[in-house]
């Protein structure tokens, strides 16, 4: 049989169709969740506004207060709660409680209760806040979801416009009921794996959209792509309207519970002689800041208008998901239909022993190194710090902020009374300190292990052996211990370094009190331990030159300075441009040094970029800041090393 | 044979130069055993008279303490928790090199013996990775570990940032030795019919030993010292590393010298004996990625 299925369109299909439906009917499912919490939280809300209204009204009147409150906690079999608390804040008082555990009422708060009378002045000011600002910045209600337990809802109840004290109602668990959308899902799939192919094979008989050699046809990628679509549109829109269905019914129940409990609330202030209050709207059903809603109206009739306008942001938003899906899926189809997934595949099983033996590595490497450092650019994006830490970084973005208060702030210097001060906090100054602390290390390294290897490496010099082996130990040292015991040395009253000035009738100098003499500690220190590693290299690449070359060129009347100018030099340089190259990228990220020496003191003044980076990480708690710095420090030391490896072929390219 | 005679004058005053300088380099070496050895914790080798003289002075920088004696050495074993921390570093280091050894070395063989599509793109990634700052990562790795993989406060947590951080100089290193290896060697005993994880198991991995012995090296110094990373990660006393715990003598307002010191000889001990006899492969190891480029 010739062939009529393109299967790689088909297989493409199966797998698009599977992911999109499944995480559509994902989707929809969130959604309705989220919907049945949202409702289950106004229900609270609305019980706990009823109390609050009932309580308010038994505090102005004033009589018969605690007897009273007694008898209303009570209600909470009615009202379906597991508990009431009633509490005044002037006196810190438990006015009435029914919650299980709470002896004794009324009576003063115990010491052990003291997070509710916090709860209640954290309440109080976000009243007073909200009213004297005019707008609505803190919460007013409290929810508080207790795994396990179900919920508390905490509204305050006003007296004379003042928050008085507020009630808690402490809620049973509810549990979301899920919507029939899986089913539908894979109903939804298999009808539309199953049009492709009821198109498909009538088409190809006739000759239409056959398969070429390779198995691949666009227009059957074309088709199927197209009954996708539809078919995910379709259940986008049937979803969508019975999620709608499924929110007028909640919200329906919602007002009717309003309804049950404005007549409750009737009965109980008739109980105590109070005339009912009138009612012109639903000022129970409120936000977090007690702005009502307006979703139901007075009698407990849904307001269309209103409901319409809220459920419109949400299936925005839902909508907007559910475009994501079905563009991940034509790309899954695309795919695997355009044969993609099919090369790739034969790629992989052609290499799969190099794959086999480098997928270890290579997972680490993704999960521990390059995951990290794309999560890290990501958050340079934000403003994220230790106190947000649980919220979404899209909720946090604030796009180049970060990179522009780095680098937009040039004001390095500003004028002050006594003249000119610096800025230490500046990234520019910090640069400047970091550009001269790589510069003054790295030269001082590469002279001073030049020297030592040149000597090292004269003819018939005794002990060389000996003095290599010293010469190596600060090299072997592990550096933070080194960086530890030099703060000892330059310390300004025990140091060894003061008692070598005071031996010779000098004043013993604060090392870390001034910038300059701050900076010297650190390059003593770096001085001391990346000596080593530069003799060693020049000292192997002195050993390689062969003696062949000097003879030649002392015949030729070459003096001292000629034969090193123009043959240990030039030999040198495949050894001591790689070994400067790095000792550069070293240099500029020595963490150690700096922040165990002299601490970038005095005030900032000698951080280097990457342990400024780590202060504003570790000190401040300014994550996405200090990101942004880090990736400033990644790409100054990715266009160093692009220039370096540039420069090297040049040069190279001229010999 | 005056030509002779001016070279032995010459090397008399190389001779005074490098021993002068000898003398500098080794100074805080010596400066540490003198505190180490001295009994107490104070920075000062020698005790000063109010109204001290050149000659006072000359003694409290003298690397030779007062009185010998053991006490920091004992102390800081029995009565500091370092013991225990010289434990956790050990078993910290010595996983991060099994794990590290192992992750390299069959990413190294790979790169070095197959030609496949990314190998191009994997190596550079690897040298690129380099150059990330470890400010970058910290917050995001903690984020990894701590709260992902739950492994905060746990020696794997730190196993395995430690390993896969070796991972980029190991690989290269351990490529640029497998290049080294004839491909010979592997045809022939295709021919006898070994498969290839036998060729790597058998043959490749005992020639390579030197390189790595090298890597191992690098991987356990990387674990043996590191201490940002620890410090974040370890909350509880009993669960510091060495270098954590060496920073927690003399960190902050700690004035511990003498346990600093006496700790600081027993932790480099073992990495520079370590260093001393693998220098050389070390350097080779450096100077090789470096010629080829």
């Amino acid at each position: 049989m010739k062939k009529i299925v393109s299967i790689p369109v088909a297989v493409g299909l199966l797998l698009a169709a599977a992911l999109a439906f499944f995480l559509g009917a994902l989707f929809v499912d969130q959604a309705a969740k989220d919907t049945q919490r949202m409702i289950g939280e106004r229900h609270g809300i609305v019980q706990a506004m009823a109390l609050a209204e009932v309580v308010s009204r038994v505090e102005s009147e004033g009589v018969d207060v605690e007897d009273r409150l007694a008898t209303v906690v009570e209600h909470r079999a009615q009202l379906k709660v597991k508990g009431i608390r009633i509490i005044r804040l002037s006196g810190a008082r438990l006015l009435a409680s029914s919650m299980p555990g709470d002896k004794a009422t009324p009576r003063r708060l115990k010491k052990d209760e003291k997070w509710l009378f916090d709860l209640g002045q954290r309440l109080r000011i976000a009243r007073e806040t909200n009213r004297d600002e005019g707008i609505a910045r803190k919460k007013e209600i409290e929810l508080e979801y207790q795994p396990g337990e179900g919920m508390s809802v905490s509204a305050p109840y006003l007296v004379d416009g003042t928050v008085h004290g507020y009630v808690q109602l402490q809620l049973p668990q509810q549990v979301p009921a899920s919507m029939a959308s899986r089913g539908l899902a894979i109903i939804g799939a298999a009808l539309v794996i199953g049009v492709f192919f009821i198109l498909a094979i009538p088409l190809g008989h006739f000759g239409l959209f056959r398969p070429d050699e390779q198995g691949l046809s666009r227009g059957q990628l074309a088709l199927a792509a197209g009954v996708l679509l539809l078919g995910l549109w379709i259940f986008a829109v049937t979803q969508i309207s019975s999620l709608a269905d499924h929110r007028w019914e909640l919200e329906e129940g919602l007002a009717k519970h309003f309804t049950q409990l404005r007549a409750a609330t009737m009965d109980i202030s008739r109980s105590f002689g109070f005339k009912p209050a009138p009612f012109t709207k639903n000022l129970w059903d409120v936000d977090d800041y007690r702005r009502p809603l307006g979703i139901s109206d007075a009698r407990g009739h849904l307001m269309l208008k209103a409901l319409v306008a809220v459920q419109t942001v949400q299936f925005e938003e839902m909508r907007r998901s559910l475009d994501g899906v079905g563009l991940l899926a034509l790309a899954v189809l695309l795919f695997c239909g355009a044969g993609w997934a099919t090369r790739l595949k034969d790629t992989l099983v052609e290499h799969r022993e190099a794959y086999l033996y480098v997928s270890p590595a290579i997972i680490g490497m993704l999960i521990l190194v390059f995951y990290p450092f794309l999560y890290g650019i990501v958050l340079s994006f934000t403003d994220a710090t230790i106190y947000n830490t649980g919220a979404p970084l899209k909720e946090l973005w604030i796009g180049f902020t970060n990179y522009l208060n780095i680098l937009a702030d040039i004001h390095v210097f500003a004028r002050s009374g006594q003249g000119w001060i610096v800025n230490y906090q500046n990234f520019y100054w910090t640069l400047f300190i970091t550009v001269a602390w790589t510069v003054v290390n790295v030269s001082i390294g590469v002279s001073v292990g030049l020297l030592l290897a040149l000597i090292l490496n004269t003819k018939g010099l005794k002990m060389r052996a000996v003095y290599r082996v010293l010469l190596i130990l600060p090299w072997a040292i592990p550096n933070y211990i080194t960086a530890l015991i030099w703060r000892g040395m330059f310390h300004k009253q025990f140091g060894v370094i003061n008692q070598v000035i005071q031996m010779f009738g000098g004043e013993p100098v604060a090392w870390f009190d001034g910038v300059f003499s701050s900076f010297i500690t650190g390059i003593a220190t770096n001085g001391w331990l990346s000596f080593p590693f530069m003799m060693v290299m020049c000292l192997g690449g002195l050993q390689s030159i062969s003696q062949e070359m000097y003879e030649a060129a002392r015949l030729d009347g070459a003096g001292r300075w000629h034969q090193f100018r123009y043959i240990t030099l030039p030999s040198l340089k495949p050894v001591l441009v790689p070994a400067i190259i790095i000792s550069v990228v070293w240099t500029f990220n020595m963490f150690n040094i700096i922040y165990l020496v002299s601490g970038g003191e005095p005030a900032g003044s000698n951080e280097i970029l990457i342990t400024q980076a780590y202060k504003i990480a570790f000190e401040q708690y300014r994550y996405g800041y200090a990101a942004a710095y880090s990736t400033i420090i990644f790409v100054i030391l990715l266009a160093y090393g692009i220039f370096q490896i540039k420069m090297t072929r040049a040069t190279e390219a001229n010999i | 044979m005056k030509d002779n005679l001016t070279g032995e004058m010459n090397h008399v005053w190389l001779h005074i130069f490098m021993i002068l300088f000898t003398l500098l380099a080794v100074y805080p070496v010596l400066w540490v055993f003198a505190i180490a050895f001295s009994g107490n914790q104070s920075l000062m080798i020698a005790d000063i008279s109010a109204n001290p003289t050149f000659f006072d002075r000359l003694r409290t920088i003298l690397p030779w303490p007062q009185h010998v004696s053991w006490k920091n050495f004992t102390d800081v074993m029995t009565e500091q928790p370092f013991a225990r921390w010289m434990l956790n570093s050990l078993i910290v280091a010595t996983l991060t090199t099994v794990v590290g050894v192992f992750l390299a070395c069959t990413a190294a063989y790979s790169f070095s013996r197959f030609r496949f599509p990314g190998q191009r793109a994997g190596l550079m990634s690897f040298l690129i990775s380099q150059m990330f700052p470890g400010t970058l990562m910290l917050v995001p790795l903690y984020i990894i570990i701590v709260k992902y993989l739950r492994l905060g406060n746990t020696f794997w947590g730190l196993i395995i940032v430690y390993s896969t951080t070796a991972i980029p100089f190991c690989v290269w290193m351990l490529k640029g030795y497998f290049d080294t290896i004839s491909v010979e060697i592997e045809e022939s005993a295709i021919m006898d019919g070994a498969t290839r994880t036998m060729i790597f198991f058998r043959i490749i991995l005992p020639l390579a030993q030197p390189a790595i012995a090298v890597t191992a090296l690098f991987s356990f110094m990387t674990g043996w010292n590191e201490f940002i990373v620890a410090s974040l990660f370890m909350e509880e006393e009993i669960r510091y590393t060495a270098p954590v715990g060496l920073r927690f003598f003399v960190g902050g307002f700690a004035q511990q010298w003498g346990y600093f010191a006496a700790g600081s000889i027993i932790v480099s001990l073992p990495v520079v004996i370590l260093f001393m006899f693998t220098q050389k492969y070390l350097i080779s190891g450096l100077t090789a990625g470096g010629v080829k480029g």
